[in-house]
């Protein structure tokens, strides 16, 4: 016996937000803490586990606190 | 001749033109400042004297890490994101929320700081650029 549409339906939607919390997941997971610089000639470098780098976001970590917790959205 | 201090002070409220849109097109923005290429806070949102203190620091860490006067700033950590850049010769610093999209970050920045540089950001003019770049 088929099973009723709404459970095929159920079952679809739950599988995408599945995806979507494991995508999320993952992202939260793998983005760790880094510090990019751009010059003016297009080279880029990460400095993020160096010394420059920790005084990167030591900066950045000031910054943050002046600019408070208050999202726009 | 126009006088330094007059240019400055019309700068200045081009600048706070400037940053109102800046804010107004950024959903993820925490808050910003837009600072002239000596330090000068020109605009800021909140306390002006720590933004420019905090931002000079932030860019003087940039220059030294290959003694070399960066362009663009992008750090991130667990509590937010801050972007620094230079153009035409201002500076501006934004405070984002996590997982800000870096590219449209930037380029709202270097859009607003080109704008305020044309003098195309008057505080009459509704402080609103024109949409030319591709």
């Amino acid at each position: 016996m088929p099973p009723k549409p709404h459970r095929i339906l159920l079952d679809r939607v739950s599988g995408y937000a599945d995806e979507a919390a494991a995508y999320v997941r993952r992202r939260r997971i793998s983005r760790r803490p880094f510090a990019r610089l751009y010059y003016a000639n297009g080279r880029s470098v990460e400095t993020g586990h160096s010394d420059a780098g920790a005084e990167l976001f030591v900066a950045a970590g000031r910054l943050i606190e002046v600019a408070g917790r208050r999202a726009k959205k | 001749m126009p006088d330094a201090a007059a240019t400055e002070v019309a700068l200045g409220g081009s600048a706070d033109a400037a940053l109102a849109f800046l804010t107004e097109m950024s959903p993820d923005l925490r808050g910003a400042a837009i600072l002239g290429a000596d330090g000068t806070v020109l605009a800021a949102v909140g306390e002006s004297e720590r933004w420019g203190e905090d931002a000079i620091a932030l860019l003087v860490a940039a220059d030294r890490a290959e003694g070399e006067a960066v362009e663009q700033v992008h750090v991130a950590t667990e509590q937010g994101e801050v972007f620094a850049l230079r153009h035409e010769g201002l500076i501006a610093i934004a405070v984002t929320e996590r997982f800000a999209l870096a590219s449209l970050m930037l380029f709202d920045m270097r859009s607003t700081l080109r704008e305020l540089a044309k003098g195309d950001l008057s505080p009459a003019g509704g402080g609103q650029p024109t949409e030319d770049e591709g």
